[in-house]
């Protein structure tokens, strides 16, 4: 009993698959509701505020204090609040369970690898002694040699060479991935209120999502907007820039195209591009669009998303490329209309 | 977790405590056992109700998740004082973050709780607690394997919620309202033996039939009729209620239809929540007697300079010793002072007849005739003989809720405490004291209910099998919403019907079903009535 270590771990682990199933109920809400942004990284921790828990007794109380509890089987509630840190790690793959998101395809495999050292096996020779395994060795060896005989009060032990143990170095190769993710965004209709809303609901899901799949440190998240021209701009103006009126998009697919080969290693990279607007363009340059995908984009894109937000009687440009690219693997083609469409579009972008 | 053996500093001190406690004050203590412990292995010790080890549970996680979180962000101290496991051998556990001079009032604070139970009349000590425990868990780990997951986690919810219908030290406990052949010899044996004595002692033998004439209307057949019937119910279930039965949880214990593993965890949940009953019932006068010695011995440590810091220890002292209003009494504050208010009372003679006949008031007030009797030995037995209940109501006096502010409140509470200008005494800037003369009454209503619903089992036939009971009219109403998943889990330990006759409403758990039917509720002394006449508490 001196030396034992007090700890609840078994029962927190019993708790954390009870708010394990409370927080695939409030998934929904955090995507459609919530807001991710204040999401840290892979190593942070999100800090969930639930109704309280309580075991259900004869208790005098408010009428309105309570919740009814669910006998038996679980606990039952009442008007305090329960607050506790649970892991991004565990709140991504819940929405990924949830929303039975695959997990992304990486490619690039085998070309940049990390390279580390583990010291697994143990040999007869080398340079870091493993004194443990050297002494049970030791030990055996002298028990059944008689060099070690409490029986006869002898208590030596003998160390021979042959009984050394050495740790030896393991060689593991880890693939590297990394990924570009293009967020382009239509500043030329009046994204402001519910829109921007939407909008920026869905690109801090795709960074955390796309964070989450490969590592905070590996992707790169760029971010273009259009009107009648094309301009790369930083991650706090994207959804801040003003309507500079005139429509072409084209030129900001053409623009990331032309980005995504010059400035990255076609081979080992990963690349994403997720286009918001109205869907409200000229004819010809939804084909121009449909063309760029095709040609430029199509042969080196993991996935292109292309969302109408909000959508009016004059957006045309899912309708025409879904001419070329309905159900294409690559390319997805989706419509949001309101909030209660995130999860759906976010379904349609990367199922 | 590491035994004091393993801090030299504190193995010192832990022997000079010791020195004084057992040669120089002579406590009656058993053995005492201290270990030292983190600060996160202090919080998890106090969610496994002071035991080292506890079966899994998710309310323990819980609330072990809900600590580390304020912990974390700085919402709650981890520097937790102590905490003691008393019994034969105790347990005490110290915070390793605490200085060496708070280890030591912790030790001095220990040596009081500890003789407290040993000596209390609940008898609250008890040999190998702690060990016992250890074994209730390893029981319960095993049964949760053959229960399975599910099972095991359903029964444990489900169990919890009678944790708050355990009253084992309750005037309606188990051994009060149970006749059983399981727990004690064969009641009507004893009754059988009872009449055969009256019946065979010839010199008292007309008069005794005059007395019990006049005492019981009953004729033979009714006497004979209850007597077969008792006997029935003792063969049939092997238990018969005589009484209405605060310990719901103890009956259910030990008369629920259980597999064993589903029993295992109704004796660990029993056993582990059943000192809080004592802890409730004595918390004054132990917290009390705990500070007193704790006192005293530092005091001692001080002057032989085995530990520094005197200014800083006033200053804990004069924390924790801090004087709060009577409905949120500090058991420590009121506890220590009563016990050096008792202390004096005996030094100066004034627990004695003659003190109390005394009509001038003049010669009362500078009363000093020490009677002879040592004061501390007058202390022991108060602590021998009484709860909080009967302590309070013999020696807190108007004055000494004066004296201790036990009616004084901040004006900030007034708004909630429906005081009026007629209960006001005097006030000040910050603080109104109200009339101490219903103060004392206020204090001895809190242990006839302690706050909480006084609920009863009355009735173990009722609808054919099922558990009837009895939630004693305090004028509140239960929280209703609660009473439906109350009865579920009650059912599913009782396994058959569960009924709760609560004011003017019977709710009724049957099959799945719940339903809920107006009628009119009797009385609580007609319900004990109808029970030691051998007739059922309630019909519908």
């Amino acid at each position: 009993m001196t030396e034992d270590k007090i700890s609840s771990s078994d029962s927190e682990g019993i708790f954390n698959d009870f708010i394990k199933e409370r927080l695939e109920d409030m998934v929904d809400n955090i995507i459609s509701e919530g807001d991710m942004s204040s999401f840290g990284g892979r190593e942070s921790e999100i800090i969930v505020e639930t109704d309280d828990i309580q075991p259900p007794r004869f208790t005098y109380g408010d009428e309105q204090d309570g919740q009814g509890g669910g006998g038996g089987e679980g606990p039952g509630r009442e008007a305090g609040r329960l607050s506790f840190a649970v892991s991004y790690e565990l709140i991504m793959q819940l929405i990924a369970e949830k929303l039975k998101l695959p997990s992304l395809l990486k490619e690039g495999q085998g070309k940049i690898k990390e390279v580390s050292y583990e010291f697994k096996t143990y040999g007869t020779a080398g340079i870091i002694l493993d004194k443990k395994r050297t002494f049970k060795r030791a030990l055996k060896t002298s028990i059944a040699t008689k060099v070690y005989d409490p029986a006869r009060g002898i208590y030596d032990i003998q160390l021979r060479r042959k009984d050394r143990r050495f740790k030896l170095p393991e060689r593991v190769e880890t693939p590297r991935y990394k990924a570009v993710v293009f967020y382009i965004g239509d500043i030329s209709y009046s994204t402001y209120g519910e829109r921007l809303k939407l909008e920026k609901r869905v690109v801090n899901f795709i960074q955390h999502w796309l964070d989450f799949n490969y590592g905070a440190d590996k992707v790169e998240h760029r971010f273009f907007v259009h009107d009648s021209e094309a301009y790369e701009v930083m991650a706090d103006q994207f959804f801040n820039v003003s309507n500079a009126g005139g429509t072409q998009a084209s030129m900001v697919f053409d623009m990331v195209s032309q980005v995504a080969r010059n400035e990255y290693e076609i081979n080992s990279t990963n690349f994403y591009a997720f286009y918001f607007g109205d869907g409200e363009v000229f004819h010809d340059d939804a084909e121009e669009i449909m063309r760029i995908l095709d040609e430029d984009m199509l042969p080196f894109f993991n996935r292109i998303g292309v969302t109408e937000v909000k959508p009016s009687g004059m957006s045309q440009l899912v309708s025409i490329l879904e001419e070329r690219f309905d159900n294409d693997e690559v390319v997805r083609l989706t419509q949001m209309r309101d909030s209660s469409k995130i999860k759906k579009v976010i379904c349609d972008l990367f199922r | 977790m590491r035994s004091i053996d393993t801090d030299l500093e504190l193995k010192h001190l832990e022997q000079r405590v010791l020195h004084y406690a057992h040669d120089v004050f002579h406590r009656t203590l058993p053995e005492m056992r201290f270990f030292i412990l983190e600060p996160m292995e202090f919080a998890s010790l106090l969610h496994k109700r002071v035991y080292p080890k506890s079966p899994q549970n998710l309310w323990e996680g819980k609330e072990m998740i809900s600590t580390r979180y304020r912990v974390d962000s700085g919402q709650e101290s981890s520097l937790y004082y102590e905490v003691v496991q008393t019994g034969r051998p105790s347990y005490a556990y110290l915070n390793e973050t605490n200085s060496p001079m708070v280890q030591a009032s912790v030790m001095a604070h220990v040596v009081g709780h500890c003789e407290f139970s040993e000596l209390n009349v609940l008898h609250d000590s008890n040999d190998d607690r702690t060990e016992r425990v250890m074994y209730l868990v390893n029981r319960v780990d095993r049964s949760r394997q053959g229960m399975g997951e599910a099972h095991y986690r359903t029964f444990w919810n489900a169990a919890e919620s009678l944790v708050s219908l355990i009253a084992p030290n309750s005037q309606f406990n188990l051994e009060s309202s149970v006749d059983t052949d399981i727990l004690y010899s064969d009641p009507l044996e004893k009754e059988k033996e009872k009449e055969s004595s009256l019946l065979t002692f010839p010199y008292s033998y007309t008069l005794s039939e005059v007395i019990q004439k006049k005492e019981n209307h009953e004729s033979l057949l009714e006497t004979d009729n209850r007597r077969k019937s008792n006997k029935e119910a003792l063969n049939r279930r092997g238990y018969k209620l005589k009484a209405p039965c605060q310990d719901i949880m103890g009956f259910l214990r030990k008369f629920a239809p259980a597999s064993t593993g589903e029993r295992n965890i109704l004796d660990y949940l029993y056993t582990v929540n059943s000192t809080s009953d004592f802890v409730i019932r004595t918390q004054i006068m132990n917290e009390g007697w705990a500070m007193y010695w704790e006192h005293k011995i530092m005091k001692k440590l001080f002057e032989e300079k085995a530990c520094t810091g005197i200014i800083d220890y006033c200053k804990i002292f004069a924390g924790v010793c801090y004087p709060r209003p009577y409905y949120q009494r500090n058991p420590y504050h009121l506890g220590y002072y009563m016990w050096n208010h008792i202390e004096e009372l005996y030094e100066q003679g004034k627990v004695s007849l003659e003190f109390v006949e005394e009509t001038d008031v003049a010669k009362k007030a500078a009363w000093d005739k020490p009677s002879g009797q040592q004061p501390l030995k007058a202390m022991e037995h108060i602590i021998e003989t009484c709860t909080d209940y009967e302590f309070l109501r013999r020696f807190l006096t108007t004055e000494l809720i004066d004296k201790f502010h036990l009616n004084r409140i901040p004006k900030s509470h007034i708004p909630h405490l429906k005081i009026t200008a007629n209960d006001v005494a005097r006030e000040d800037r910050q603080f109104v004291w109200v009339n101490p003369e219903p103060v004392k009454e206020q204090m001895l209503n809190f242990f006839t209910h302690f706050h909480r619903p006084r609920i009863y089992l009355i009735d173990v036939d009722f609808m054919e099998g099922g558990l009837l009971l009895y939630h004693r009219d305090d004028g509140r109403d239960l929280r209703r919403r609660w009473i439906r998943p109350t009865l579920k889990n009650i059912n599913m330990i009782w396994k058959g019907p569960v009924s709760l006759l609560c004011r003017e409403s019977l709710y009724t758990l049957s099959a799945g079903k719940f339903k809920n039917s107006t009628v009119e509720a009797p009385p609580f002394e007609h319900i004990v009535e109808r029970m030691q006449e051998g007739r059922r508490p309630f019909v519908l």
